[in-house]
């Protein structure tokens, strides 16, 4: 302890030769540095600046205001509350060896040149102490949450930084490395990270990628879950026959066991049996919580063994909820279920503070403590962790003597005064900057090209620092906080090739344009100063079609561009245009604009929530929110020249309307009112064209017809609407009569609008589905199975059709040798028309065996007259010279020819 | 403001804007080529899709709606006022193609090639005959047929778009097919991504325009050379298909990603690069319908040239095909801008008329109206206009469509090359890469006072080769119509 504090005061004083072998660490990644700097590339003195700040070293070494500036030293994570967040196995190894636990880490070795014995005692002092700061935030790992996770890790952006997880190919040189997540955070303590970096980590380097609802715990339980237990709640069966729920306590389970949230299906009957589930929810913070339960027959949901929804009693599906405030912490949840008879459902489900209503079964935790530590004696992290008040006690004073609270910011410590060398005074060479450990100093992992930037870094500000130009400003805060990784500008930064797979967007059709961040060359002309703090401020997620999002990097600490983009970036201003006319009516003319009787900007831009039936471009009414007006002008006559390859088009080719009706033909004035339209932002009218009305398709005196993609009839679907009030649809990939109806045809709005994706079902009632497959087979005999296979399969061929006076289609197909007529015709009765189809088949050579599959249905009884009633609905008539049999749930009508022909009627009605 | 930049970009030519006639403002291209435009009457909705001219003189339009119109008198002189529009068939699924033979009505319609006939003669079809239903579709709105005129040998030809942009999801997606008049089928191309039109050119080859996309760095004018491969790999699993390599010969090796068009042209034998880029943006964004000028000179001075339409754009390029190494390729020109709607299918008439036909459903386009049937004529004044650009072992030679003034066109200063490519990739689009700017070293006028050949320092093979011809003038002091010419260079022609 003594020899410590001795050690601290001499910090830096003294060289001394390595007493400690080390596997040769790699250095210290800093992505900036290794992209523009590395292998001596760029300016020597630049990177050095950069990696003053990144190291942090202006913590100890004090630097002057300029320089500080310049430097813009990146604050370690605060460590207020480190015990809920980092596992004290992990810290005892990594602490002891910063650079072998998490290769590429920019922590310093603090006890390189400690004998080891003195390095494990102090090390372990530390531990304590950091562990005694809060309860581990212990969550038991859930495999849906991880699935979310992955997704999310891969599409938000945190592979811009970090590069993809989860593959054998080696990390990326400026890939920001992760180290052993699983082993470092507690999921509780990590999803809470995630949640608000900038809380632990002020400095901004790890931005926020505004993970909202659970998507901070997804991502932490795919990083950090391991090996993922599915399972997370304990449940106890009961057998009996209720009427509401019993008191499961005084009962006595037919079985127990361990589940995945919760799931009656463990009980091994649906009825007269109950289920207890029994587990943990994690409060991050306290708040109103609202549970609901939703069940058949009855269930009881309990926090902390109070009761909170009642939904008990024998009843049908019903819902319940219940309101209580709880404290962050782990709290118990009980929910009692159980079923009488008839059908059976549980769900679960909460909301709480900035969470919607989701399953509460996916965040349970099957224990309220952390599992039983690892007792796998090869596992560095073995033993249990069993926290020592005094040794807590002995590293709170090691943090301050040694100097961790030069960088790390913790409750209840004081940062020390720079006792230091101040940075200018520095020499660039010995104490922290030595290759091999120096005794007092903090070991540095530096690569060479690492030593002599810095080295050139500290000689230029010691040269005295002259507060850089906007544009070098904007060049350096774009590679501290990588925001080279994703925009480009100017020709410098972007993303880099290997990355560019990585970035994703849910448009393919946009190309790069929809997956590739926008370069910033030019941005501040572009952006106004209030978007692009917000920006800042609060990340952004404003292009629907680009999977990444604009992570929140904080005012504080990326502030400074705005004004730096707004001194450099200038563009050509434009004269706003004098109208003679009321605003109104200019307001009045920028609608008709973007409606679809003119320009169609919403073809492919969102208005507010409505998507368009395009490209889901940006949504039109943040445009004077985010752009500014000189600037929105100009790329209106020419996208190209502002972001190369875009989609947009130039709708005012060489600066001139196509539109010379409106507004005297002036784009200009066009230009300008579109502006003034869309700065009424959510308030703004909703354009001409937007709302998709119905175009139905009515048979008026004439039978129509409808070719497309149709629900019930497939691809090569054929509708066809008849005068009388009757529709059908052929199948004429399956050859065959597919689906009968009543009342209104078809909306043809789905296929008619945009591009036409999709399926579009009959749009009247009374809808009958023809069952089974080819309507004609030859059997070898009458209890041979009907053929399965595909009616082209089959020997099936569809031949088009004809169209008598009315437009009435008779289908034309072959089935072999066999030409087939189909005729289908509304037949006009009293009350409401049926249907009647003539079947007329031919064939050369006479056809022995062949039937034809007038109906399937497990439900067929015949009536007189060949009248078969079909699922009780149904009613339908056969005309044939065979008599129909039903057999194996089918009416069969065997097939007679005469004469080369066959002639079979067959009459719906319905 | 395109304008300006254009200037700016090229700022060494600014000083010739003086050159030009300052008085009379420069003739434009509605003084050479007027756009007439058709009424189409109220209700009727016409997405057109394919258009046909017809024995009786009518002209037959089909529609993404499913519906054929002949119209009466469609080469009036005011066809708004005298062409009338009667409904002939309806009901069919998103038609883009048309085709007449032997007294038949040949469409090809998303889900078949179907041949149609008014038997009764009451002004309507009432037959409707599968010819051949021997492709599949999956349900994608993507997947889209096009259908082109038969050909010499009696074979209509039909190109089917992929499912979405990366997946071949049901037999032939991606795949160029011919049929006889009876629906013998015969596969004949793989390799496509996004046609948006197929049409023949004056020596009655096939040709199909691809989109913007995977393995499609920008849109195209490709050459439907049967048996060959036209870029994109994913519907190559088709080889697999009963009697598809007895048609087609063995499968081609995949493209690496990433590569050259012009690299993966040398490993692949099947692969047959791109005739013309169309360079992204500067020559529209959705190249569209294909036709070729066999009006002998009644269209103007482009008889033998073919013309490609862009959707987006709503433009007519012009495209001028040698063949070099035994494949076509060669220049593109913007023709004509201006059009109503979004342009698809066009058909250029033995008298001289182009018929345009548009539509912006879904994708959106420079002309406004949702869809449009237009007329282009040439107004018998000749424009001063690029004629041809032929490749050369060291450069270019120019024909032009007039006399040039022997000072501009003579001066190396007039002219301006640039060379680029694009990545040849799996992944959507590219931009352009390896730019290269070559050094005009020496330019040549011809004795016949309309040829210039220009001398360059280097060729660059597999490049767009984009010339500017700002400081060019006439004899007549005009400058050019269209002063940049694109030639996708990807053999350079030997001595």
């Amino acid at each position: 302890m003594h020899r410590l504090v001795f050690l601290a005061t001499l910090f830096g004083l003294f060289v001394l030769s390595s007493v400690v072998s080390q596997a040769a660490p790699t250095h210290s990644v800093v992505p900036g540095f290794e992209r523009f700097h590395a292998a001596g590339k760029g300016d020597a003195a630049l990177g050095g600046q950069l990696l003053l700040g990144e190291l942090n070293c202006t913590s100890c070494h004090k630097a002057d205001a300029a320089a500080a500036a310049l430097i813009q030293n990146k604050q370690a994570p605060v460590l207020d509350a480190v015990g809920a967040r980092v596992r004290p196995q992990y810290l005892r190894r990594f602490l002891a060896d910063p650079q072998a636990v998490k290769p590429g880490t920019t922590m310093p070795n603090l006890f390189a040149a400690l004998p080891a014995a003195e390095r494990k005692q102090t090390v372990e002092a530390l531990v304590h102490y950091l562990a005694s700061t809060a309860k581990p935030a212990h969550e038991s790992a859930n495999r849906k949450a991880a699935a979310r996770g992955q997704g999310l890790f891969h599409q938000v952006g945190c592979t811009a930084c970090h590069g993809s997880v989860g593959t054998d190919a080696p990390p990326l040189a400026t890939s920001v490395p992760l180290g052993d997540l699983e082993r470092k955070y507690t999921l509780g303590g990590l999803a809470d990270f995630l949640a608000n970096p900038l809380k632990v980590r002020p400095a901004g380097r790890m931005p926020d990628l505004r993970l909202v609802g659970t998507q901070a715990r997804d991502v932490a339980h795919y990083l950090a879950g391991g090996d993922l237990a599915a399972a997370n709640v304990n449940f106890k069966i009961y057998l009996g026959s209720w009427g509401k729920l019993p008191d499961f306590n005084t009962m006595k389970p037919s079985a127990t066991g361990t589940g995945d949230g919760f799931d009656i299906s463990v009980r091994p009957r649906a009825q007269q049996s109950g289920v207890r589930f029994e587990g943990f929810f994690r409060v991050v913070s306290e708040g109103d919580y609202t549970f609901l339960l939703h069940s058949d027959d009855g269930s009881k949901l309990y926090i902390d063994g109070k009761l909170i929804v009642d939904n008990d009693g024998t009843h049908a599906g019903t819902s319940k909820s219940g309101k209580t405030r709880l404290a962050a912490g782990m709290r118990q949840v009980t929910v009692d279920y159980f079923n009488a008879g008839g059908p059976f459902v549980l769900r679960v489900e909460f909301e709480g503070p900035g969470i919607k209503r989701q399953d509460l079964g996916d965040v349970m935790s099957l224990t309220k403590e952390p599992p039983k530590p690892k007792t796998d004696k090869k596992d560095p992290d073995a033993g249990p962790f069993v926290l020592n008040a005094d040794l807590a006690k002995q590293g709170k004073k090691l943090f301050a003597s040694i100097g961790c609270a030069s960088c790390h910011q913790m409750k209840g410590q004081e940062t020390p005064a720079g006792a230091k060398t101040s940075l200018a005074k520095l020499t660039g060479a010995g104490g922290c900057m030595s290759a091999a450990p120096v005794k007092g100093a903090p070991h540095f992992a530096l690569s060479g090209p690492q030593r002599v930037a810095i080295a050139a870094g500290i000689k230029k500000i010691a040269a005295g620092s002259a507060a850089p130009q906007a544009e070098d400003l904007i060049a350096q805060t774009l590679t501290r906080f990588n925001c080279y990784a994703c925009h480009e500008r100017n020709k410098l930064g972007g993303v880099e090739q290997v990355r560019n797979a990585l970035f994703l967007g849910s448009v393919p059709e946009m190309g790069d344009e929809g997956r590739i961040p926008p370069p910033l060359t030019g941005v501040g002309a572009k952006l106004t100063a209030a978007w692009m703090k917000q920006l800042f401020d609060r990340g952004a997620k404003d292009r629907p079609y680009m999977q990444t999002r604009m992570p929140r990097f904080g005012v504080a600490n990326v502030g400074h561009l705005v004004a730096a983009f707004g001194a450099v970036d200038k563009i050509e201003p434009v004269k706003t245009p004098a109208f003679s006319r009321k605003p109104k009516s200019v307001k009045a003319a920028g609608w008709h604009l973007v409606g679809n009787r003119a320009l169609s900007c919403t073809k492919c831009h969102n208005f507010k929530d409505i998507k368009s039936t395009g490209i889901n471009a940006m949504d039109i009414t943040l445009m004077p929110k985010r752009l500014k007006h000189d600037w929105f002008h100009r790329y209106m006559v020419n996208p190209a020249a502002f972001r190369p390859g875009t989609r947009m088009p130039a709708s005012f080719p060489d600066g001139q309307t196509l539109l010379k009706d409106i507004l005297d033909g002036d784009a200009n004035k066009q230009i300008e009112a579109i502006w003034v339209y869309l700065a009424d932002g959510r308030r703004a009218k909703m354009p001409f064209g937007l709302s998709r009305a119905s175009l139905e398709l009515v048979a008026d005196d004439e039978a129509i017809m409808y070719r497309n993609f149709i629900q019930g009839a497939g691809t090569r679907g054929i509708g066809v609407a008849y005068p009388e009030g009757i529709n059908l649809a052929f199948d004429a990939n399956a050859i065959r009569l597919a689906m009968i109806w009543q009342g209104g045809f078809i909306d043809a709005a789905k296929h008619w609008n945009g591009r036409g994706a999709g399926f579009q079902g009959p749009l009247g009632d009374n809808v009958v589905a023809l069952r089974g497959g080819a309507s004609f087979a030859v059997l070898e005999n009458d209890k041979s199975p009907w053929p399965a296979e595909a009616a082209k399969k089959l020997g099936y061929k569809f031949r088009g059709y004809r169209l008598d006076k009315d437009r009435r289609p008779t289908f034309l197909y072959d089935y072999g040798a066999i030409h087939i007529e189909d005729f289908p015709m509304a037949v006009d009765s009293e009350d409401y028309p049926t249907l009647r189809r003539t079947l007329t088949l031919s064939s050369e050579k006479p056809v022995d065996n062949l039937w034809f599959q007038a109906a399937v249905s497990g439900n067929i009884q015949a009536g007189k007259d060949g009248t078969y009633t079909i699922d009780g609905a149904l009613k339908m008539k056969i005309t044939a010279a065979g008599k129909p049999v039903i057999r194996d749930g089918q009416l069969l009508v065997p097939v007679k020819f005469g004469n080369g022909k066959a002639v079979i009627v067959q009459e719906f009605d319905w | 403001m395109t304008l300006r930049v254009t200037l700016a970009a090229f700022a060494i030519f600014t000083g010739f804007a003086s050159l030009s006639p300052a008085a009379d403002p420069l003739p434009t291209e509605a003084d050479y080529y007027k756009i007439l435009k058709f009424k189409i009457p109220e209700g009727v909705v016409l997405e057109a899709g394919g258009l046909e001219l017809m024995p009786d003189g009518k002209l037959a339009v089909c529609s993404r709606r499913g519906d054929i119109y002949m119209i009466s008198d469609p080469f009036a002189e005011n066809p708004a006022e005298e062409s009338k529009f009667t409904l002939w068939a309806q009901g069919l699924h998103e038609v883009l193609g048309l085709a007449q033979r032997n007294g038949w009505l040949y469409c090809v319609q998303r889900c078949e090639l179907t041949r149609m006939k008014d038997s009764d003669g009451d002004g309507r079809a009432d037959l409707f005959e599968t010819v051949s239903d021997g492709w599949e579709i999956s349900g994608d709105y993507h997947e889209y047929a096009f259908g082109s005129r038969f050909d010499k040998n009696g074979h209509l030809w039909t190109v089917l778009c992929l499912t979405g942009s990366f997946t071949s999801n049901t037999k032939f997606r991606g795949w160029c097919l011919r049929f006889d008049e009876n629906g013998k089928m015969i596969p004949t191309c793989s390799g496509i991504r996004s046609p948006g039109g197929i049409g023949m050119n004056y020596e009655g080859d096939v040709f199909f325009t691809d989109n913007q996309g995977p393995w499609n760095g920008t849109c195209s004018l490709k050459h439907l050379k049967p048996g060959s491969f036209q870029g994109h790999p994913i519907g190559n699993k088709w080889y697999d298909e009963p009697g598809v390599v007895a048609a087609m010969g063995p499968r081609p090796k995949d493209p690496k990603s990433g590569s050259r068009i012009m690299t993966e042209a040398a490993k692949i034998p099947q692969y047959m690069p791109p005739a013309i880029l169309l360079p992204y943006n500067k020559m529209g964004k959705s190249a569209s319908g294909i036709t070729a000028d066999r009006s002998g000179g009644k269209f103007g001075p482009f008889a033998g040239q073919t013309f490609v339409a862009d959707q987006s754009h709503s433009t007519i390029m012009r495209c001028f095909l040698e063949k070099v190494n035994g494949r076509y390729q060669g220049a593109c020109f913007m023709f004509r801008r201006g059009f109503s709607s979004g342009n698809l299918p066009i058909m250029l008439t033995k008298d001289g008329s182009m018929f345009v036909g548009g539509t912006n459903r879904g994708w959106g386009s420079t002309g406004r109206q949702p869809f449009a049937l237009e007329r282009m004529q040439w107004t018998g004044k000749l424009p001063f206009e690029v004629h041809e650009m032929r490749a050369k072992s060291d450069g270019f030679e120019l024909t032009f469509t007039k006399p040039v003034d022997p000072q501009t066109a003579g001066d190396p200063a007039s002219y301006k090359m640039g060379t680029y490519t694009y990545i040849f990739q799996s992944s959507y689009g590219s931009p352009e890469v390896d730019h290269t700017t070559p050094t005009i070293d020496r330019v040549v006028l011809g004795p016949d006072g309309k040829t210039v050949r220009l001398y360059l320092s280097k060729l660059q093979p597999g490049h767009i080769h984009e010339l500017h011809m700002p400081g060019v003038r006439s004899k007549d002091a005009l400058p050019l119509l269209h002063n940049v010419g694109y030639y996708t260079l990807n053999y350079i022609p030997k001595k």
